[in-house]
Order: C-alpha cells, then sequence, then structure tokens
C-alpha cells in the first residue's frame, strides 16, 4: 500500500537501489564460474603462466608453424594486448588460466576468419602449455573454427571452436 | 533489529545530503579518463582502432560502429573529460565521458580490464550526482551572471551510498575470492608474483639482502593473510566512522604499493580520486538531535536581585 509521500519516486529509489546492489552481487557471483569476469573484481587471481605454439592445418592435413615464413600474415599483427601477441614467449595469465584462454580461443576464431589471403589454411590449431600457480604444466589443444577456404576446399561451412585434448603433461596438480 | 535497521536505511534513502566536496572527484577523474582514452587516441592518430586487429564483442549484438564514427567519439571523450575537470556542463560532459568509456570497454572483450570498470563506475556516478560545484566554470559562471542558476550541490543519499556500494564491493570481491583460494591464502600466488619481481627490484636498487627477505616463503605466507585482510578492512572498514580514517590511510598505502609494483593502469588513481565519496554526508533535512536530558554542563545562574 501506498502511504503520504510514498509516490513513484519513492518506490522508483528503492527499486533502482536494490536492482544494482543485487545486479553486482550477482556478477561477483558469476566471476567464479564464468571465464570473463567482468565487474566480478577478482584482482590479481592467480600467479599463472601460459605458452602456446600455433600451427596451421591444410585441406590435405600438412601442419606449418604460423612463424615458418610461409604464412601471408604474422600474428603479431593481427593479435594484440594480454600477452597474446607473442604466444611462443611464456608470459603471465595477469587475469587468470581459464581468462587468458578464452580470450586466446577466441583470438583463434577471429584470425581464422580473417585471412583472406590465406588460401590453404583449414583451421589453426595451438598446443597451449599452462602453469597454474607453479604447478606441473598442462597441455591443451585449442583449435579454430574451420575456415572457408579456396574453391578446392570442400569444407564450406564454420564449426565452433573446439577443445580437442587435455592432457596433464606433468604430475598432478 | 531488522526493522529498524530497515527503517534507518529507508530514511537514509530519502535523505538529503551536500555533496559539494564530490568537485574533487570530478577534477580528478578528467585526467584519469584522458589517461585511461590516451593509448587508443594515439592509435587513431596512426589510423588504427581495434577494427584493425583481433576483437571480439561480448554478445554479437553489440553495434560495431564505422571507423570513423568510432574515432569521433573517442576524441568527443576527450573533449568531455577536459569539460568535466574544468567543471563546465559537468553532468553532462561526465555522461557522454562515461557512455563512450563504457562503449568501448564492451566493445571488445579484449579491452576489458578492472581498471577500466571501476574508472566507468564513478564516471556513471558523477553522472548521476550533482558534482559542479566550485571550483568549477559552472560556478563561476553562475556567480558571475545572477540570472544564472549556479550548480546544485545537493542530492539524495541514496545515489552517494549506491556508489559507495560499488567502491566497497571491489575490495571485498577482490579480498573475499582471495580468502577462499588455497593459493592464495596460503602464500603461493604472492610469493610467485614477488619472485617474478626480486630481479627488476634488485635492478631498482633495493639490496638483494632485503628482497630475499621479502621473498621468503614464510614472510609470503604471512604477506598474504596481509593483502586478503587489508582488501576486505577497506571495503567493511570505511563505512563505519570509527574506522573510516584508518581504512582511507590503508586504501592510500595500499595503491601505493599496487602502482610501484604492478602496472595497473589508473586503477590506482581511480580510487584515490573514489575516496572522495567517503567524506561523511550528514542528512540535512534530518531531524534535529533530540535534546539531552540533562545539561551538560550547569549554567551559572543570574545572581537573584
Amino acid at each position: 500500500m501506498i502511504g503520504p509521500g510514498r509516490g513513484g519516486r519513492w518506490w522508483a529509489r528503492r527499486v533502482v537501489f536494490a536492482v544494482v546492489v543485487v545486479a553486482q552481487l550477482t556478477l561477483v557471483v558469476r566471476a567464479y564460474h564464468a571465464p570473463q569476469r567482468p565487474f566480478g573484481f577478482q584482482m590479481f587471481p592467480e600467479s599463472s603462466d601460459w605458452r602456446a605454439d600455433i600451427v596451421r592445418v591444410s585441406t590435405d592435413g600438412e601442419r606449418r608453424p604460423i612463424d615458418d615464413g610461409t604464412w601471408e600474415y604474422r600474428w603479431s599483427e593481427l593479435v594484440r594486448g594480454h600477452g597474446l601477441d607473442r604466444p611462443d614467449v611464456r608470459h603471465h595469465a595477469s587475469a587468470g588460466l581459464d581468462s587468458t584462454l578464452h580470450l586466446f580461443g577466441a583470438a583463434l576464431d577471429w584470425v581464422a576468419a580473417n585471412t583472406p589471403r590465406d588460401e590453404q589454411t583449414l583451421y589453426l590449431e595451438a598446443t597451449v602449455t599452462t602453469w597454474h600457480n607453479g604447478r606441473a604444466p598442462r597441455t591443451v589443444v585449442l583449435r579454430s573454427d574451420e575456415r572457408v577456404t579456396a574453391p578446392t576446399t570442400s569444407t564450406t561451412t564454420r564449426t565452433a571452436s573446439t577443445t580437442t585434448s587435455t592432457t596433464a603433461a606433468g604430475a598432478a596438480r | 533489529m531488522i526493522a529498524d535497521l530497515a527503517r534507518r536505511w529507508s530514511a537514509r534513502i530519502d535523505a538529503t545530503v551536500d555533496v559539494r566536496h564530490l568537485a574533487w572527484m570530478r577534477m580528478a577523474l578528467g585526467p584519469i579518463a584522458l589517461l585511461h582514452l590516451a593509448p587508443f587516441l594515439r592509435d587513431s592518430l596512426d589510423a588504427t582502432t581495434y577494427l584493425d586487429s583481433f576483437h571480439v564483442p561480448n554478445v554479437s549484438w553489440y553495434p560495431q560502429l564505422p571507423e570513423p564514427l568510432y574515432v569521433a567519439l573517442l576524441w568527443l571523450a576527450a573533449a568531455a573529460a577536459v569539460l568535466l575537470t574544468v567543471g563546465l556542463l559537468s553532468r553532462l560532459a561526465a555522461a557522454v565521458t562515461a557512455g563512450v568509456v563504457a562503449y568501448n570497454l564492451f566493445v571488445s572483450q579484449a579491452h576489458y580490464s578492472t581498471n577500466r570498470a571501476f574508472l566507468l563506475i564513478l564516471l556513471l556516478g558523477a553522472a548521476a550526482l550533482p558534482v559542479g560545484g566550485a571550483p568549477s566554470v559552472d560556478a563561476w559562471l553562475g556567480r558571475r551572471r545572477d540570472r544564472l542558476p549556479g550548480p546544485g550541490t545537493t542530492t539524495r543519499a541514496w545515489i552517494v551510498d549506491l556508489l559507495r556500494f560499488e567502491v566497497a564491493a571491489v575490495y571485498l570481491a577482490s579480498g573475499f575470492s582471495k580468502l577462499i583460494d588455497p593459493d592464495w591464502w596460503g602464500g603461493t600466488v604472492l610469493a610467485l608474483r614477488v619472485e617474478r619481481g626480486v630481479e627488476e627490484a634488485v635492478a631498482a636498487g633495493l639490496p638483494r639482502s632485503l628482497v630475499e627477505v621479502l621473498a621468503d616463503p614464510t614472510t609470503m605466507w604471512w604477506g598474504a593473510k596481509l593483502v586478503v585482510l587489508t582488501e576486505l578492512f577497506i571495503g567493511l572498514g570505511l563505512w563505519f566512522p570509527r574506522t573510516r580514517r584508518a581504512a582511507v590511510l590503508v586504501v592510500v598505502l595500499f595503491h601505493v604499493s599496487i602502482q610501484v609494483t604492478a602496472d595497473v593502469e589508473v586503477f590506482t588513481w581511480a580510487a584515490l580520486a573514489a575516496l572522495a565519496l567517503w567524506v561523511p554526508t550528514p542528512a540535512l533535512d534530518a531531524p534535529a538531535p533530540p535534546a539531552p536530558r540533562w545539561p551538560a554542563r550547569s549554567r551559572p545562574r543570574p545572581a537573584p536581585a
């Protein structure tokens, strides 16, 4: 019941206040489960490292490192920031491994979709080594979406990026 | 007790408070926003934007502006940040700056970072609050021309308190996430971070023996607890009058130490600017406090005639 002085503004103040507080708390809780943590405010969450070797896999199955000099593009010109521009160098995952790998996977997809001069590559594959808070290394393989390549290519549809395998390369965590 | 708390909260929401001190936060936010925008503006001078390299929006339907319009918006935000600092059309300037910073923050997941989100929150707060008080061009113009009303300096307390909640949430969320993470609480994360910086610290002139003591696992075990409890103390201590001064001092020390040891872009400056929010804001329209039941001191009585 709306009493004296309890008009629309009286309620609006309370509703806006409550909505913002609940939304902020939801984002904080969500940050524990999502790879990206907008407004989750988990600063310096880890002290983990990562590095990756990327190869181009052509339609005939040939695998070539992206830095062997045969590619029409340079990775560091296509992907910038967050240490993603030099994946071959061991980097600190400043926002945490989940977040970094999520972004790196998206970068693989973006590069696969935005390199039209490359008529050979079917997809990009990255072998990523991670060190979670100083523990033994683990290896994850990330694969980009398949590209719409030259007319000779039979594949014309794009698939979702997939993590193809996860293997513990060292001792258990 | 709950009913009493609810009644007090309800009264606080409707209270009117004076926020003229937030002019100092407004003046600081302009340069901080410019500092944040600087790399994007520099790239735009080289005809480079996020569209030229990897970017991925947070949601697929996020509007992608044409490059010239995006660049124009960046420069508009820079101009608005200058207006914000000098206090000309302050709230509009804050709203424009906040809008562009928000667009740029979400246009690519690669643009997101905590310090930028924190800056955005403060800019939104500046747009919602009457931060145009003196010293500002608006106030000066208002004084020169009597016909123009000066910028208001009072507002409803709930907006200030909501912004305070957001600021406190940053410290509490960060501290709590570390508290429940065994690697953080146990000192592993901090030790690895310090280990990374040992050679850098020695090169910067710190004695190696001191650096090695600081990097010692036992020191790190205690250091991690200090960091976690510091963040939690800030998030809670700022709310209470008895602990607020100590919390403000801890905020300054905490952020200066972070600034020295890590690359956090504008986080330090934004956090220091946000301290203006914690200046006490008693309700202007609160009923007068009840008269004491007994005189505080006995007054001299007039001598009988």
